[in-house]
């Protein structure tokens, strides 16, 4: 399947591209569009304004694509959600002290390349961020 | 001259660009108003009239708005997002003056309760130290033009951490 995103991602877009190609669509396709008239019609939009995959209700796209798709009993998505909502909204609604620095990484990265350079290297930090928590749960606590 | 040594920038010779959000939304419910309302003030915003807000625009802060610009839309409002440039020089120095003093006041009162913490017993200045942190990172999100108060708010609250404030020698006896 097609899916279409604003160019110049950032960590919820980046976020929401590995949680749909892990969870949702393993031969998701993307695209980076410059203006919301640029999106195929075979493509489905996230992360873009007047798309269903969005922000709504003050979440962010990655919380919206978790309830679309029925991920949000996943408790290692849920928190890589909290993390995923500070980054990108910084309202203090979650605890989330790993977001400040997953943001300025995200920042640094699309400076110096391309949405596909960002996405290579993000996919496998949200893997790791992923069996981290994973573990934490498991475990009940931090793990080494 | 290396390629990347940048000379100092120059005085901008003409306004820059800025994202304004033109928005409305109904008198009531009250909520929706005061919940965007909210969230403007949290980015800093300047308020140019009533229902009309801006912005120095680049990547960010134009997502920040179209996103703001969404929820009024949820909400049952509606909201127009455009990306302008100021007529003149003059007029986009009073847009940004008037939100560096903002955020200057705001330098300020954080200073201020930096050095009244300084001689708190050591556990009370440590939980105020770690919220005056967190209240800088909040005004410096929305510092789009820093003013010198900046520095000197910054200074006063690492001022307030031991390793700071102790002289090294009696922090580590020999």
């Amino acid at each position: 399947m097609k899916w279409a995103t604003r160019a110049g991602i950032h960590i919820d877009r980046a976020a929401c591209a590995w949680l749909i190609r892990r969870f949702v669509d393993t031969d998701a396709e993307f695209v980076f569009v410059t203006d919301p008239a640029a999106v195929p019609a075979d493509a489905t939009p996230f992360d873009m304004r007047g798309v269903e995959l969005g922000h709504h209700h003050g979440d962010c796209s990655f919380e919206t694509i978790l309830r679309r798709y029925d991920l949000t009993a996943d408790p290692a998505l849920k928190r890589i959600a909290e993390i995923v909502h500070e980054a990108d909204l910084d309202d203090e609604r979650f605890d989330a002290p790993e977001a400040p620095g997953l943001d300025v990484v995200l920042r640094g990265l699309s400076m110096i390349g391309d949405d596909e350079h960002t996405m290579a290297v993000t996919n496998p930090v949200f893997d790791g961020l992923y069996e981290y928590y994973r573990r934490a749960t498991l475990l009940g606590r931090e793990p080494a | 001259m290396t390629d990347d040594e940048q000379p100092p920038p120059a005085p901008p010779v003409s306004p820059g660009q800025w994202v304004l959000l033109s928005y409305r939304l109904p008198r009531e419910p009250s909520t929706p108003r005061i919940t965007v309302w909210r969230k403007l003030k949290r980015l800093g915003v300047a308020q140019i009239s009533d229902g009309l807000i801006a912005l120095p625009a680049d990547a960010r802060t134009r997502e920040q708005l179209e996103w703001i610009a969404e929820e009024v839309t949820d909400f049952g409002g509606t909201a127009t997002l455009w990306i302008a440039q100021p007529a003149a020089l003059a007029e986009e120095r009073k847009l940004a003056q008037a939100m560096a003093d903002a955020r200057s006041a705001e330098y300020e009162q954080v200073r201020a309760q930096a050095e009244q913490a300084r001689h708190q017993p050591d556990d009370e200045r440590q939980r105020t130290l770690r919220r005056l942190r967190a209240e800088l990172r909040r005004i410096n999100r929305r510092d789009y033009f820093p003013p010198p108060q900046r520095r000197t708010a910054e200074a006063a609250v690492a001022a307030l951490h031991p390793a700071n404030t102790t002289p090294a020698s009696e922090e580590h006896p020999a």
